[in-house]
């Protein structure tokens, strides 16, 4: 048994640190302010290598693991939240799915430049009518000659809206090959942008989050050449299921640096707010809640490091990685709500970093699986 | 000119962005105290003078030798100079060397850089994050007989020569010194840029080269705290008090008279 990080682990969340803080951290309210997203932060963070930590050099990526990658996305998220889920996406499920799944030649021309974070995937599961039951997927593929013609509309779609979105991976039934119960595989395929009868849609405006672009993506008789399938034919769903995997310990690291960004305000907070002649840190209403929330981060820290640690060692960790991701995103809310009420009424202006957090928070409990979907894989796994 | 070699010297202290209430004297040892909260990190203005260097180095090539000196040097916080691009790094790592002073500390670097043998610029930050006594470059230049300018933002190497910006009150002044040299880099240089994923790879694979005082020609008896020549009689930290009084008066123009006087009276005026 040994908590301790190695050298490298430990160098990359210090440089991580450092540009999160005086990189990301100044920006991140102009960020929510304008919705621009800060296309100068995301090339220097692909500059540095961020995008790919944990895949080979030849493939785009910096040759590390999977616990760096985590670390990395916890400290970029405590600056902003919006660069954590950029991660998230592009790096933990997009490249993941190449990497794990794509043919040397479809690795070669869009897996490398995703890792290397010149281009940003997205990835296309969610529907109008395919949420949490996302196997209901409506979008279709039919195969005509050697080429696939892709019907369907995606919705709420990270990742597709930023100007170097290159591709999204998406889920589509074929309704030629059955499956054992009569129903149409399902498949997924590599659409990169610009495809003919491929649309961006409708940008939606979100309650947080506001630079992180948020997509409609509409297919429309899209062509696209018969091997822009990826993975098995049939095992489409399967395979998005185990990347979600990742996807989640993701929202577990976000979430840890989100409520560590609650905790640092608030303490700072309750340390210089001063009332009936004392700091209201000297209030045990006041010291308890940020007591609870720093033993709270302390523990789901090591829930997604305990996750990540699993998947390097190359073991299932689907159980580890829901753990995570439940108890993250909801001590995260409950984290940032806490925040705010410490703050009082300035924690509701906007002026304050912490209304900015609260409203982060919520979604962390709602993306990549719900926690009621997140109870739902824990107790199948029990 | 090609392959200009370079020595920055990097000192590891206590990070000096920690809460004050962190660090505390003990006035029986005549030491500063830390809690482990407070973690350690490279001196502020030796990673701009190693900034410095990877400037040079981006232009002209050549090689960058990080020097260290201390006891208990935390590996993945000194190795953030190979990660951003020095060539090498070399400690000098003793429980000899703890508790020195300016003169034990430049002697023991000198002998160091003596034994690597090639250099053409050396270069320290402007003084400590910790002591602030901003001798070392200057102990160095003096002991190796070589010039020195001090506050520098900027430098170019240029043919035997440094040309460099030095920091003054009203301004900068522009110098050129002959090389070898000595340099003490300012804030004004700037940042030192982050490491990258690939620097950190690299640098996790290397291994610092350690030296003992004898693998530098030195007796223990000769660096650290055996090695000073200043004493320190007493290290305290000075009590503030901090006092308000309310100058009062019928109208404004009154309590602005009053104050005028109070201020006179404090010698303020």
């Amino acid at each position: 048994m040994d908590f301790q990080l190695t050298e490298e682990q430990e160098m990359i969340r210090k440089m991580s640190r450092e540009f999160s803080d005086e990189v990301i951290a100044p920006r991140a309210k102009e960020m929510e302010e304008t919705g621009e997203p800060p296309y100068d932060i995301i090339s220097k963070m692909a500059e540095l290598g961020l995008m790919g930590i944990p895949f080979p050099e030849e493939y785009g990526g910096s040759g590390g693991d999977w616990v760096s990658q985590l670390l990395c996305t916890e400290e970029i998220s405590r600056g902003d939240v919006t660069l954590g889920t950029l991660l998230d996406v592009t790096t933990g499920i997009v490249c993941q799915e190449l990497y794990v799944f794509g043919t040397e030649e479809q690795k070669r021309q869009w897996m490398v430049p995703l890792a290397q974070g010149k281009e940003i995937g997205a990835f296309g599961l969610t529907e109008p009518n395919a949420g949490s039951d996302a196997g209901a997927t409506q979008t279709t593929a039919v195969l005509e000659g050697d080429t696939w013609v892709v019907n369907g509309t995606k919705q709420f779609i990270s990742n597709m809206g930023y100007k170097n979105s290159s591709l999204v991976i998406i889920t589509a039934r074929c309704p030629q090959f059955k499956r054992e119960d009569g129903k149409g595989v399902i498949n997924t395929f590599v659409v990169p942008k610009g495809t003919s009868g491929f649309t961006i849609g409708m940008h939606w405006d979100k309650m947080g989050l506001s630079s992180y672009p948020t997509n409609e993506l509409v297919f429309q008789d899209c062509r696209i050449p018969r091997d822009y399938l990826l993975g098995r034919d049939g095992r489409g769903f399967a395979q998005h299921l185990q990347v979600l995997e990742t996807g989640r310990i993701f929202i577990g690291a976000i979430a840890v640096g989100l409520a560590q960004a609650c905790f640092d305000a608030s303490l700072a907070y309750a340390k210089q707010r001063y009332q009936f002649g004392q700091p209201i840190y000297s209030f045990q209403a006041v010291s308890f809640k940020l007591a609870d929330m720093a033993m709270n981060i302390a523990l789901a820290r090591l829930m997604y490091l305990k996750a990540a640690w699993i998947k390097d060692e190359g073991l299932p960790h689907s159980l580890e990685a829901s753990y995570a991701k439940l108890f993250s995103s909801e001590m995260a809310e409950r984290a940032a709500s806490d925040a705010v009420q410490i703050h009082g009424g300035y924690g509701y202006m906007t002026d304050y970093a912490v209304s900015r957090y609260y409203k982060a928070a919520k979604l962390l409990q709602i993306i990549e699986g719900t926690s009621e979907i997140q109870r739902y894989v824990i107790s199948h796994n029990l | 000119m090609p392959g200009i070699n370079m020595i920055v010297c990097s000192k590891q202290v206590p990070d000096p962005e920690a809460p004050p209430s962190l660090f505390k004297v003990d006035t029986v040892a005549n030491k500063m105290v830390t809690g482990p909260e407070v973690k350690p990190v490279i001196s502020q203005y030796d990673e701009f003078a190693l900034e410095a260097a990877l400037r040079i180095k981006d232009k002209l090539g050549g090689k960058i030798t990080a020097l260290s000196l201390g006891n208990k040097i935390v590996r993945d916080v000194i190795k953030k100079a190979l990660a951003v691009g020095a060539d090498d790094l070399i400690l000098l790592e003793d429980e000899a060397f703890d508790g020195g002073d300016s003169w034990s500390t430049a002697h023991a670097l000198v002998a160091a850089i003596k034994k690597i043998g090639q250099y053409d610029l050396i270069l320290c930050g402007r003084q400590s994050s910790d002591w602030d006594a901003g001798q070392i470059g200057l102990g160095i230049a003096e002991i190796l007989g070589i010039p020195a300018v001090t506050l520098v933002r900027k430098v170019e190497v240029t043919d035997r020569k440094a040309k460099v910006e030095r920091v003054i009150p009203d301004g900068y002044e522009k110098i050129e010194v002959t090389l070898p040299a000595v340099i003490t880099v300012t804030s004004e240089l700037g940042a030192l840029r982050y490491a990258t994923l690939k620097g950190i790879m690299a640098a996790a694979k290397k291994q610092p080269i350690v030296w003992k005082p004898a693998d530098i020609g030195l007796e223990s008896s000769q660096v650290g705290a055996a090695g000073r020549r200043i004493k320190l009689t007493k290290l305290f930290q000075p009590v503030k008090e901090a006092k308000c009084e309310v100058i009062e008066g019928e109208t404004a123009a009154e309590a602005g008279a009053n104050l005028a006087m109070r201020l006179r009276q404090a010698k303020l005026l």
